[in-house]
């Protein structure tokens, strides 16, 4: 099993199993070609480069970061035309977030979701919002993409 | 230039440590007194890590945890994190209100955890801000049993738009007879930092 940490990315090839652990606001983008077994997950924290002083880590925001999990994928061999994506998270764990921070969760999941557009990656699975924490698992075998949360139970897309 | 946003000398170092003692004594003291129950706390650690190692240190993201979160704001800027195990939990929930409803979902023991937080953690800011003579206010507690890394995700997230390191104190907790693990992390903003440690190098 490979762990992807906050803000980071991994690529791997058939047979491999990637996961990412407790994404909350964070998003973990999951993409995955069927004819090459070829997935990867990148674990964003947020929208755009623009929000942050610091842009060394391209992992840590979804305009970035999805480009670079998609490069690395063509480069392990995966077809862009045949790629899809699975998405989770983007929760907002508790209710009072005030001012800017205001929903980062569904900015995070807008941002998400433009960069797919753009790249033109359909997203086939979306498990998002809410307010409960996610840990999700890209097999590379299957493609099969589990979502796992401590009280709501697992669901498998 | 991993770290550009700190770097300690060994007397702030060991009067960060010893300030964040001090507060996390008072803190345990009072959770000590309303349970009735001796507690020992281990000496805190201090770390400056990059933000999105926070979790791994903390206990791993994916540990679920009873977490009590707070928002200090004033003088210093920042966040107060308590967080249990799901077993720590019902034993606290137990020895408080002796009852044997133990079920963490339950909207009283969520309360009674909340509150909890909210002595610990208010004890815990007033030592320091009576120490360091600073002005700060704590928001109200928010609660939620959930993954590490989901109940913190968001706080990680603001504080990466301003840094890319956050400085942070843990501390873990026991409590008489049985091994119960607590963690209180204290998460500063950088400018925060640089606040306290003016008032350190005063006091020398």
């Amino acid at each position: 099993m490979i762990i992807v940490g906050m803000a980071d990315c991994a690529v791997a090839k058939n047979p491999a199993k990637i996961t990412t652990l407790g994404l909350g606001s964070c998003v973990g983008i999951a993409l995955y070609d069927k004819s090459t077994c070829v997935g990867g997950i990148v674990h964003i924290m947020l929208p755009s480069t623009e929000q942050s002083r610091s842009k060394d880590n391209v992992a840590k925001f979804a305009d970035t970061g999805i480009p670079f999990l998609l490069e690395r994928m063509i480069e392990e061999g995966a077809y862009r035309h045949r790629t899809i994506a699975k998405i989770a998270g983007g929760a907002s764990m508790f209710s009072f977030n005030g001012s800017n921070k205001l929903n980062i969760g569904e900015r995070n999941i807008d941002a998400t979701k433009k960069m797919l557009t753009e790249l033109k990656i359909p997203i086939i699975a979306e498990d998002t919002g809410k307010n409960y924490g996610r840990t999700i698992v890209l097999d590379t075998e299957s493609g099969e993409f589990t979502v796992k949360s401590a009280l709501k139970g697992i669901n498998i897309y | 230039m991993k770290y550009e946003m700190l770097e300690l000398n060994d007397f702030q170092i060991s009067a960060l440590r010893e300030i964040v003692n001090i507060g996390v004594g008072n803190a345990v003291t009072s959770l000590s007194k309303m349970i009735g129950k001796e507690i020992r706390i281990e000496v805190p650690r201090l770390n400056v890590e990059l933000i999105e190692k926070v979790p791994d240190i903390s206990g791993g993201a994916d540990a679920i945890v009873s977490g009590v979160i707070m928002h200090v704001t004033g003088d210093v800027e920042g966040y107060i994190i308590m967080m249990l195990s799901e077993e720590t939990t019902i034993n606290i929930c137990k020895t408080i209100n002796g009852s044997k409803n133990t079920d963490i979902m339950d909207p009283l023991n969520q309360s009674l955890i909340e509150e909890l937080g909210n002595i610990l953690a208010g004890s815990y800011v007033s030592s320091l801000s009576d120490f360091l003579m600073l002005n700060v206010k704590t928001s109200p507690p928010m609660q939620t049993f959930d993954m590490l890394g989901a109940i913190i995700d968001h706080i990680l997230i603001e504080m990466s738009q301003k840094a890319e390191s956050a400085l942070l104190f843990d501390t873990s907790f026991m409590i008489e007879g049985t091994r119960m693990d607590g963690m209180f992390l204290t998460l500063l903003d950088p400018s925060s930092m640089e606040v306290i440690l003016e008032r350190i190098d005063q006091m020398v």
